[in-house]
């Protein structure tokens, strides 16, 4: 496994530039996820980083070697796409033994590899079958049982569980984030699904328009958002204006005491669990949402800003109810 | 599910949230009766008329459509062995004198064995029918695959030799005077005129798959492109080459317009051999044929199939 590292990467076509100056390291053994909305540049990334693209200025590092113009098949990567792209023509074993094969390694070696790699992904069983009898999460196992196959110095994630149902989902990326943990491979995990890049990621970058908006573990990422963008990105987020006078917040509707260090006026932002129903704020109930677990609820303040927050699922509520809210000030986060 | 909810509130929910679980249709059956309500429309017990009309219909347009194709073919064949073709129904079998005479060792007539010109082009055909693929395969690969410039044109171009033989037949012997005739020049011609299928045929495989991804898991596995494209990416479009081969097969085997054209001296082509038979001839000498073209298809397609079946696959229990 390899450090990567990309070097104010920059891909333009024509006159579209994709990524746009992009520094960013994945650290050796650690799982970093991207994300950001369609077309901000995460899989421009990964397919230079695999070397389907060239970047147009910046150079793509594998530990101390520059591989920026290394053609895909030499640079020792494994890919796992959303599609799957399994060899439909090859069993489920041949599909895992092709790269081995690829690499001149004998049948019975690389058999064997093959057969250890189904073994640790569960699916042992099905090494005969042909990819296109089985299910889709089986199919996953396989693309990525293929991929780790050749010890890649990166494996290469592209949105690989958005086609697979949601308890499945849930229950894949446990395993998936255990087995590469286990393994220390390097991984870079692209997707557009915040919840699964904070479930797997050790750390997440989150891109916009081609350009690094934070880079952080997920809990910094999510706690301590270094811009509105990343704020509204990461979670659910209400960010408000105000104006920040001798460490005390002045939202307009309501003034938060606590040691607020900027002065002027601030942008803050105000996570969902950090509003509790019951206290000094009147708000009018503009959409309810029941999830089950909880209600999700939009509100809006006297000044017509509407915030959301999350009530107790097992009581209703409805459009136009009157109901009373609470900031916590110490977990109100001012950007800077 | 305890305190039945009214549902607009939870229709209105277009959050992207992952983990909201989508209510099962049964649920909400529950709820209707719970509430007494009256359902919006009531499903009829007698059955739809698509259901009762669909299957007959189309199993009798299906059996129409066979019968209208498969009874010509096997009154053609059957005629063929029949002495006399007067009435209605062909009457006095089995013989092979026609059979006998159309290829060339009857007891009358032309006695020229037409047995060397099947085999010459069985022969051509399927040299045709290999090149096409050598050709139309990266043809239709590149067309699906690349967005270059002139992408359109080109595959206009790969379409374009669906012009009827004639015109492709004067163009040649315009354009190579002294190779238009030779084996050689069917071989291309043959090739050129029937491209199109292949190229259609094949292409439409490779946009039924996820041609990128399939090939850049190969490439990124250690495959060089040449490589990942043999082993990887032409294997999976077996289906359209193998449909591709049969029909640019048959039409090569049976072209008339531009044999006719371009061919001149020994050994006659089959599609001369079927003008020679089927002009002026009586019936039942043009049923014999006929019959030993559709002989000599059916085989060449079996045999297409077998190598299609058993060739590219690289397991099979």
């Amino acid at each position: 496994m390899s450090t990567v590292t990309l070097e104010s990467i920059t891909k333009r076509y024509g006159s579209e530039t994709a990524v746009d100056g992009l520094d960013l390291t994945i650290r050796d053994g650690e799982i970093l996820g991207i994300v950001g909305p369609s077309g901000c540049g995460k899989t421009t990334t990964l397919r230079t980083i695999a070397g389907f693209e060239t970047p147009t200025k910046g150079d793509v590092r594998f530990d101390d070697q520059v591989v920026t113009h290394v053609p895909p098949e030499q640079r020792n990567v494994g890919l796992v796409f959303q599609s799957y792209a399994l060899f439909d023509t090859m069993s489920v074993r041949e599909n895992v033994a092709f790269g081995l094969k690829m690499r001149d390694v004998p049948v019975d070696q690389r058999r064997a590899r093959a057969d250890e790699l189904l073994e640790m992904l569960d699916i042992a069983d099905l090494a005969d079958r042909l990819p296109a009898t089985l299910s889709g999460g089986q199919q996953q196992r396989v693309g990525l049982a293929r991929a780790l196959a050749i010890e890649p110095h990166v494996l290469l994630l592209d949105e690989p569980m958005t086609g697979l149902d949601a308890t499945l989902k849930a229950r894949l990326r446990i395993e998936i984030a255990d087995l590469l943990a286990d393994l220390g491979v390097t991984a870079l995990y692209v997707t557009h699904d915040q919840t699964e890049a904070m479930a797997m990621c050790d750390r997440i970058a989150v891109l916009n328009d081609g350009r690094l908006e934070q880079v952080g573990t997920p809990s910094a990422v999510y706690e301590r958002p270094e811009n509105a963008f990343v704020a509204d990105f990461i979670g659910t987020s209400n960010v408000l204006e105000g104006t920040v006078r001798d460490g005390r917040l002045d939202l307009g509707v309501v003034e938060l005491s606590g040691s607020f260090d900027a002065s002027g006026p601030v942008q803050v932002v105000v996570r969902p669990e950090s509003l509790d129903l019951g206290g000094p704020l009147e708000a009018t109930v503009e959409q309810a949402t029941y999830l089950g677990d909880r209600t999700e609820l939009i509100v809006a303040l006297p000044d017509e800003r509407t915030v959301t927050l999350r009530a107790d699922g097992n009581v209703e509520y409805s459009r136009g109810d009157s109901v009373s809210i609470s900031i916590d000030p110490a977990s109100v986060c001012v950007l800077p | 599910m305890t305190t039945p909810r009214t549902s607009p509130s939870r229709d209105d929910s277009t959050t992207g949230d992952e983990t909201q679980e989508v209510e099962s249709p049964t649920d909400d059956v529950d709820t209707e009766t719970a509430l007494g309500r009256e359902p919006a429309f009531q499903v009829a017990d007698r059955q739809p008329l698509s259901t009762l009309l669909g299957r007959p219909v189309v199993v009798g347009v299906l059996l129409l459509a066979l019968s209208v194709l498969v009874v010509p073919i096997v009154t053609t064949f059957v005629s063929s062995f029949a002495r006399t073709a007067t009435g209605a129904l062909p009457t006095g079998f089995v013989t092979l004198e026609h059979w006998r005479y159309v290829l060339g060792f009857g007891e009358y007539g032309v006695r020229a064995n037409a047995i060397p010109g099947l085999t010459f082009s069985v022969g051509i055909a399927t040299a045709g029918m290999l090149l096409n693929v050598l050709i139309g395969v990266p043809v239709a690969y590149a067309l699906s695959r690349y967005e270059f410039y002139a992408r359109d044109w080109v595959n206009t171009l790969a379409i374009l030799p669906l012009v009827p033989g004639v015109i492709l037949g004067i163009a040649f012997l315009r354009t190579y005077p002294e190779r238009g005739g030779s084996a050689l020049g069917l071989v291309v011609g043959y090739c050129l005129l029937k491209s199109p299928y292949m190229v259609l045929t094949v292409q439409s495989s490779f946009q039924s798959m996820d041609l990128r991804h399939l090939e850049e898991s190969a490439r990124s596995l250690g495959a060089s492109w040449p490589r990942a494209l043999l082993t990887v990416i032409f294997p999976h479009a077996k289906q359209g080459i193998l449909a591709g081969c049969i029909i640019t097969w048959t039409l090569a085997a049976a072209e008339f317009n531009f044999t006719y054209m371009v061919h001149t001296g020994d050994p006659k082509p089959f599609s001369l051999f079927l003008f020679r038979n089927i002009s002026n001839a009586p019936y039942l000498q043009s049923a014999a044929a006929i019959s030993i073209y559709f002989l000599i298809v059916v085989v060449a397609i079996l045999v297409l199939q077998t190598i299609g079946n058993s060739g590219f696959t690289t397991v099979r229990e």
